[in-house]
């Protein structure tokens, strides 16, 4: 059969930030449904189902805390469940509305939620309970340490310097000073990046992404619905998922599934999004690309799984500027998770901006001309991975 | 609206109730994967993508779903998670599949009771200015709404001691009857209502039409009728007599699957409740109130949540019993005859989400076949 097409028609957003004592958690869930409504020109009443994008409860400090949002999002009476892949969450949580519109279920599907990361106390406390009680959560084993023994072989295989990874900061930093809506919005230089302190070796605390709270949600819409109401719409061209090795270990060594140093099952995911969007050669048919990499090192080896470079070559290419803004493909043009990361919609903001980017509505940051975009989410221990193409 | 394509259950696995003392989680879950995909013929490979309801409180990990990704098959392959409710990964396994995108899924979900105290993970789902401090848990929450149904109708009590009865029969000859809880019943509940809860596992594999079409299965459940929906997160903004999440829910599925007199549409009915208050309740919203009060044999023939109470996947599970009736593999409480089916799940505090299944041995009137 023929997969029916499906069109983002809205988009809300926070403007992110450390801390947001103004708003409660349901405040800041309808803050964005409030803007995605109004940006579609929709009321409530005309969304039929929503899919709510929250990852680990703990880190609102409520057992499945979408109960409370029930009423942000206006799902009393309707079709109404929530997604959790980690951090992978809100690309996954469109994709699941995706389906409800691709499946013919729905016209309309929202999808939102919201995070107060900057408020949970420590993230990578709450992050340590992702792993095995027994063996693994006493190391200690966070998302920092995780990825920077990736970082770690990265160095090994394919000649990667902590300069090189400063200068992945530099970058998004400088792009993230043009989205009013990004956390950290001042320019850095290496020198600072490299000056600023060991969290884990290789990586330094500038080479983190924040913790940041703020909502997201955007309204997707069946293609008879966008047409009879004559809605101007981004279309979802490819979707793709794929999932890694849940133990560290089994990436690591003899036997290894798949290198730690690289993003194995997002290169699949991308596969799986590309094929289904008929992309033969991503380095020519992408105009833009939001990859969820929320420390610097991380973004290497996403631009290679997405086909944008060949494994082990992206460093010369990012230092070259051709994955900056007014480069070839911009990477991460609003600054991306290194500079915003409210973890239950970071990956749903990756797909928003790609889907700003490719209707020219992403402001300061705009990509010239981009017509098609593509967007990431990781989560779980670097475990679950979920891909899109947008085209205007 | 109908779905673009329609989806049966072609394997089911149901492991109840289930010792922890023999095996790790993730050991119990590659059994139950490996008996799911042997009821339907398929091997690993052949399954596209993967949903998993899993609940991170009663797991006591965070994002309880990684863990378990290995031991179901998830490596290098599609898999997402809805800590909802279990019920829900059904509705997004179906969902997969009438995209278009997905010809297989394979659907499970998990309960359990390793944790110091269940109680004690339901209350921090309760918010943390008002409810919790009550203490308010699922227990709790469901005795408020019988005391509330109770005052409404003061005739429901002896059809929820009718009822509980019945079901209690009935889990004799299903999975057994798991012992009556230890906590002392909060009012109007009384112990012969309420089972310990017990550890549960359970699993479907779907497919498309296409695919059984292609493979020429027989002896599939068909998803006739889907629904599903939520009611507001506080108590205080509810009617808890009012079960109106579950008249849209069973409105929308009986609407995809035709039935306009629910009463004597059904062989088997399998419903969802903390409390057998809550089972009347639904039965009378989903116009089974007649059935349920006669106390026919095509009713809860597990034995329900009175029996045992797995208590995260109970929604699945019922979806997993009615498929089980339908497919002639119920084993012990197998009902003679079964040619649709209604599977009812409700959970969350007082029944906060519900959903409906109509599942039945042919497709729906319309459909491409």
């Amino acid at each position: 059969m023929t997969t029916p097409r499906v069109g983002i028609i809205g988009i809300g957003q926070s403007a992110f930030k450390a801390r947001r004592d103004d708003a409660s958690y349901p405040d800041l869930v309808r803050e964005a449904v409030n803007a995605a409504m109004a940006d579609a020109g929709l009321d409530l009443d005309a969304v039929e189902a929503v899919v709510y994008s929250l990852s680990p409860d703990a880190m609102v400090g409520i057992g499945n805390a979408e109960r409370l949002g029930v009423d942000a999002v206006g799902a009393r009476g309707k079709r109404f469940l929530r997604i959790n892949t980690g951090g992978a969450t809100g690309i996954s949580s469109v994709a699941a509305a995706y389906y409800h519109v691709a499946a013919g279920a729905c016209d309309v599907v929202m999808t939102a939620g919201a995070d107060k990361v900057g408020e949970c106390g420590d993230s990578q406390t709450v992050l340590n309970k992702i792993w095995d009680p027994t063996y693994e959560r006493p190391l200690p084993l966070g998302t920092i340490t995780m990825l920077a023994m990736s970082g770690i072989r990265y160095q090994d295989l394919y000649g990667m310097t902590e300069e090189d990874m400063a200068r992945v900061v530099v970058k998004n930093r400088r792009h993230a000073a043009l989205n009013p809506n990004a956390h950290l919005r001042k320019e850095v230089t290496v020198d600072e990046v490299m000056a600023s302190r060991y969290i884990s070796w290789p990586v330094k605390l500038m080479d983190c992404c924040p913790q940041s709270s703020g909502g997201g949600a955007m309204i997707l819409a069946s293609e008879r619905f966008i047409k009879a109401n004559r809605l101007d719409a981004v279309w979802i061209t490819g979707v793709g998922h794929c999932s890694e090795t849940y133990y560290l270990g089994d990436r690591m060594g003899r036997g290894q599934a798949a290198d730690h140093a690289d993003a194995h099952a997002l290169k699949q995911s991308f596969l799986r999004a590309y094929r289904m969007a008929g992309i033969t050669d991503p380095e020519r048919q992408v105009d833009v690309a939001e990859l969820y990499a929320p420390f610097s090192n991380t973004e290497y080896h996403s631009i290679e799984a997405a086909g944008l470079a060949a494994i082990g070559t992206s460093v010369p290419m990012v230092n070259e500027g051709r994955f900056s803004l007014g480069g070839e493909i911009p990477v991460n043009p609003s600054g991306g998770t290194l500079c915003t990361n409210a973890i239950a919609v970071t990956a749903m903001i990756r797909v928003a901006e790609i889907a700003l980017q490719v209707s020219g509505r992403a402001g300061g940051h705009q990509v010239r001309g981009a017509k098609c975009g593509i967007a990431s989410g990781n989560g779980g221990d670097h475990q679950f991975f979920g891909t899109m193409v947008l085209e205007a | 609206m109908p779905l673009n394509r329609e989806t049966a259950i072609i394997g089911a696995a149901i492991r109840l109730p289930q010792a922890l003392d023999s095996a790790s989680l993730e050991e119990l879950l590659y059994d139950l994967t490996r008996a799911a995909l042997a009821d339907a013929g398929l091997a690993i490979e052949e399954i596209d993508g993967i949903v998993v309801g899993s609940n991170d409180q009663f797991d006591g990990r965070a994002i309880a779903v990684m863990a378990a990704s290995g031991s179901v098959g998830g490596v290098d392959r599609d898999i997402l998670s809805t800590p909802s409710a279990s019920d829900h990964a059904f509705v997004m396994g179906v969902l997969r599949i009438a995209s278009g995108q997905y010809e297989t899924q394979l659907v499970l979900s998990w309960s359990p009771t390793e944790a110091d105290s269940l109680s004690e993970a339901q209350r921090l789902g309760a918010d943390p200015y008002f409810h919790r401090h009550l203490p308010l848990d699922e227990l709790n929450a469901a005795a408020l709404q019988a005391s509330r149904l109770a005052a409404a109708d003061p005739g429901i009590a002896a059809q929820a001691q009718a009822l509980a009865a019945h079901n209690r029969a009935a889990g004799a000859k299903a999975h057994g009857l798991a012992p009556a809880s230890p906590l002392a019943p909060p009012w109007p509940l009384t112990a012969p209502m309420l089972a310990r809860p017990v550890t549960g596992l359970v699993a479907l594999v779907l497919a498309s039409e296409d695919f059984v079409a292609a493979r020429g299965l027989t002896g599939v459940a068909w998803v006739q009728g889907m629904g599903w929906a939520t009611e507001a997160g506080f108590l205080g903004d509810r009617d808890l007599t009012g079960a109106e999440a579950l008249r849209a829910a069973a409105g929308r599925a009986y609407a995809e699957a035709g039935i306009g007199d629910p009463a004597g549409a059904f062989d088997a009915v399998e419903l969802s409740g903390v409390t057998p208050y809550q089972e009347v309740l639904a039965a009378r919203v989903l116009g089974l109130g007649g059935l349920v009060a006669s106390g026919a044999a095509s009713v809860n023939p597990s034995g329900g949540v009175t029996a045992q109470n797995p208590v995260f996947c109970t929604g699945l599970m019922r979806i997993a019993e009615i498929a089980n009736q339908i497919r002639g593999r119920a084993g012990r409480h197998q009902l003679p005859g079964v040619k649709r089916g209604l599977a009812h799940a409700a959970s969350g505090f007082a029944g906060m989400y519900q959903g409906v299944l109509v599942l039945g041995n042919e497709q729906r009137e319309g459909s491409r076949a």
